[in-house]
């Protein structure tokens, strides 16, 4: 299909073609929740979204909305790419996404209580034992102990794609420490400032509220009896690659952004140094990792770390969000096994769908991963950001020989995946809107309640026929419209 | 009373510091390439060494003191901590680790000036671009104040950040006068130490409100006690001084922080050294001393203050 079906020709966007790709803007025959938007983006031209574009970059480097890359001999300044054109989710698409992330949170919260407590879905025999004993992020540190309101996963993204019928589906939950809810509310900002007409009179979703509910999350969660709790954002410092989002993220909460220096624990209870002496901390929204958290009970070599935090945790006067050991709900194993977990639990079936998914751990799962490695997609599961994921039909005879013999050395660190052919978004691509492939990346708060941020982070694969959107891996993003 | 990190605290106390330290460079380095204008021999830069006790630091990378060597010594070059690129790249450090305490607009601006510094190179220090280079980086510090003054909110942080910038503008005062120190012995009425002087002057934005309040000085001991003692003089060491005071009694009285007696001696003890006295009757290498007791005085009351606010609690580890 091509734009061609309702856009006069020689706009923007005329001479746009997605291919077999499903469209975000035009869909398989159009849109009708997309027209205006699109009338509006053929009445520019390529000059004109350039100019855009370069205003857009020069407001995020001068706002130093950057991740820094240290060489030998400076730091150098980056910016995550931005696109100017948004892409754009209709009410009926959002309340789908709302009900199935919401869904999965509960589930996974739920999971995470029962693995570390009677372990009724091990024994039920739903989830393999040593899928989850034997994982690298279970903490059995965690068992017994008791987190406010059951709540393990505060803060989730779950990645989410649509694929070539325009079905939506789920890739991956992230329940550890999630990032990139800083772009979408800066993106949106920055949006609004160099495109305003775009926006005109359209009524989308407003993601300006986010600091406030976390917050307010955070709040529900603090240690039982403290009325008026003191919150802080701990991060690993200046030099980690998300530092601008925590200092974001402390920003729009009105929170101290501390690290592990800044706090201390005396008689199991958490300080932080303060110009009036020390103060209670009872709500901690760390951005480390278990591993790093606490040199006396988990990695003695941490330097960001606060030595006994882990003790006051355990005995409940400090809240940690996310919990210590959700790693393993969000396990790329794991995940197979969730359209069982939410049954088990809530025993309802998956609003969105799972990618198919083979485990390499079973044997029927490895069989069939070796047998069409050059048409699935095989994924280390102990990895973040795409590291080690191997594209099939992409990669070289000698990058699958190399996988072949890693997962039979290894079988239980794959699993692997049709290629999901991910809908495409028009990206502005040098001096032409292309077709490039995009996921969406939502965002949810869980105190009491769980609320999810309307819209979500849309990733962009900025090179041609690229689907890998992660930013480490040349991705970009854009605005999302969530229409209302 | 909400509360301020400690760590916070002393980033917005070097933010302030690192920009007024960058700002007074750079009048520093104009007004010593303006003395050398009736030199035959052209700018003493050695001058700067000795009086940022820079001279075997300099030495450690440069054979010869000359225009090219010093200038990118102090302005350009990032491996040299008291240059003013890394100045402006150490505010904007401290900055970033409160980017959640001060305004868009401060931060904003503070990327913008750093790429620009960034930007300079040798064809910026040449003699003849020097005074337009000096002049973007007063300029570009001179805008963060105002934005600051517009935009920051005045809670405890705004008192260490002003307690950071008065420090430091004091502390430059002196040096810029101790820059005229020995020609205080050239006779009243010498016409070149009288140029020498008001060079000095419009080095500090002073030289109108100087002559409006002294329409009839003759001395350049005038000049001298204006620097130190004018209580009106936004440069002035006495004006920092009753700042300093004034933010460290807010931040005892408003906020409720617990008294420092090594605060409270260092603080008497600068203006023990700022009670009006005229320097009249100093000689050159009197007035020097006296400077350089100031500036002890001055490095003694942060040192306290660093203590008192930002080293709390127990040791880390």
């Amino acid at each position: 299909m091509t734009a061609a079906v309702d856009a006069p020709s020689g706009g923007l966007l005329s001479a746009y073609d997605a291919g077999e790709f499903y469209c975000e803007l035009f869909g398989r025959r159009g849109l009708s929740h997309t027209r205006e938007i699109r009338r509006r983006l053929e009445a520019l031209d390529t000059a004109g979204l350039r100019m855009r574009a370069r205003d857009a970059e020069r407001e995020l480097f001068n706002l130093g909305i950057t991740f820094t890359v240290y060489s030998k001999r400076e730091a150098i300044d980056r910016i995550l790419p931005f696109d100017v054109i948004p892409r754009v989710l209709s009410k009926q698409d959002w309340e789908k996404i709302e009900a199935g992330v919401k869904q999965r949170v509960a589930a996974m919260n739920l999971f995470l209580h029962d693995i570390y407590h009677d372990e009724k879905i091990l024994k039920d025999g739903v989830v393999p034992v040593d899928l989850v004993k034997g994982n690298a992020h279970y903490r059995p540190e965690m068992r017994d102990v008791d987190v406010p309101r059951g709540t393990y996963i505060h803060i989730c993204g779950t990645d989410i794609v649509r694929d070539q019928k325009g079905e939506f589906c789920v890739l991956e939950d992230n329940g550890r420490t999630p990032s990139g809810v800083s772009y979408v509310i800066e993106n949106r900002h920055l949006m609004m400032r160099t495109f305003p007409d775009l926006a005109d009179g359209i009524a989308i979703a407003d993601v300006d509220e986010y600091g406030a509910r976390l917050m307010r999350t955070l709040r529900a969660v603090a240690p039982k009896g403290v009325s008026d709790p003191n919150v802080v954002l701990l991060s690993p410092g200046v030099f980690n690659s998300a530092y601008f989002e925590h200092v974001f993220l402390a920003r729009e909460m009105g929170a101290p952004l501390v690290e592990g220096r800044d706090l201390v624990v005396e008689k199991d209870k958490v300080y932080m140094r303060t110009t009036a002496g020390l103060e209670p901390v009872h709500v901690i929204y760390r951005r480390i990792n278990d591993d790093f958290l606490d040199p006396n009970t988990f990695r003695s070599d941490s330097a960001i770390g606060v030595a006994g935090l882990f003790t006051a945790y355990k005995k409940g006067n400090v809240t940690l969000a996310n919990a210590v050991g959700t790693g393993v709900a969000d396990d790329k194993a794991v995940y197979a096994y969730m359209p069982r977990i939410i049954r088990y639990y809530l025993g309802e079936d998956p609003v969105i769908a799972n990618v198919e998914t083979n485990i390499c751990r079973e044997p029927e799962g490895l069989a069939k991963t070796l047998d069409q490695l050059d048409q699935l997609v095989t994924k280390p599961v102990g990895e973040a950001g795409g590291y080690g994921v191997v594209i099939g039909p992409k990669a070289s005879a000698k990058e699958l020989t190399g996988l072949r013999n890693k997962l039979k050395r290894n079988p239980s660190n794959y699993i692997s995946q049709p290629v999901v052919q991910l809908s495409v978004c028009p990206t502005l691509v040098g001096r032409s809107v292309e077709p490039r492939h995009v996921d969406l990346r939502p965002f949810a708060l869980t105190g009491d309640q769980t609320w999810v941020l309307p819209g979500g982070l849309s990733r962009v694969a900025l090179r041609r026929g690229s689907l890998v959107v992660n930013s480490s891996r040349g991705g970009g993003s854009k605005d999302t419209w969530v229409l209302v | 009373m909400s509360s301020l990190l400690a760590r916070f605290a002393e980033n917005i106390f070097w933010l302030a510091r690192y920009l007024e330290r960058a700002e007074n460079l750079a009048r520093i380095v104009e007004i010593n390439k303006t003395y050398a204008r009736d030199n035959p021999e052209g700018p003493d830069w050695k001058r700067i060494l000795v009086l940022y006790g820079d001279t075997e630091r300099f030495a450690e990378r440069h054979e010869e003191a000359d225009a090219r060597s010093v200038l990118n010594f102090y302005i350009l070059d990032r491996t040299n901590p008291g240059s003013i690129i890394s100045c402006i790249t150490n505010a904007r450090e401290n900055a970033r680790s409160v980017r959640h305490l001060v305004s868009t607009e401060m931060w904003t601006h503070l990327n913008i000036l750093r790429a620009k510094i960034a930007a300079f190179n040798a064809r910026d220090i040449r003699p003849s671009n020097l005074s337009l280079t000096a002049s973007t980086i007063i300029s570009g510090c001179q805008t963060f104040e105002g934005i600051a003054e517009g935009t920051f909110f005045r809670s405890e942080p705004w008192s260490h950040y002003h307690l950071g910038k008065y420090l430091e503008r004091a502390d430059q005062t002196t040096r810029i006068l101790d820059m005229g120190c020995d020609r205080l012995f050239i006779e009243e009425g010498d016409a070149v130490a009288w140029v020498h002087w008001n060079v000095m002057l419009r080095s500090v934005s002073g030289y109108h409100a100087f002559c409006a309040c002294h329409p009839a000085a003759t001395s350049p001991h005038d000049i001298a006690d204006f620097l130190l003692y004018d209580a009106d003089f936004p440069r002035a060491v006495v004006l920092c001084a009753t700042r300093i005071s004034e933010r460290l009694r807010d931040i005892e009285v408003r906020y409720c922080r617990k008294r420092s007696k090594s605060v409270a001696v260092a603080r008497s003890e600068l203006e023990a050294l700022l009670e009006r006295r005229r320097s009249k009757k100093m000689t050159a290498k009197g007035l020097h001393l006296h400077l350089d007791r100031i500036q002890k005085s001055l490095a003694q009351l942060s040192d306290a203050i660093g203590q008192a606010y930002f080293n709390v609690g127990p040791a880390a580890g």
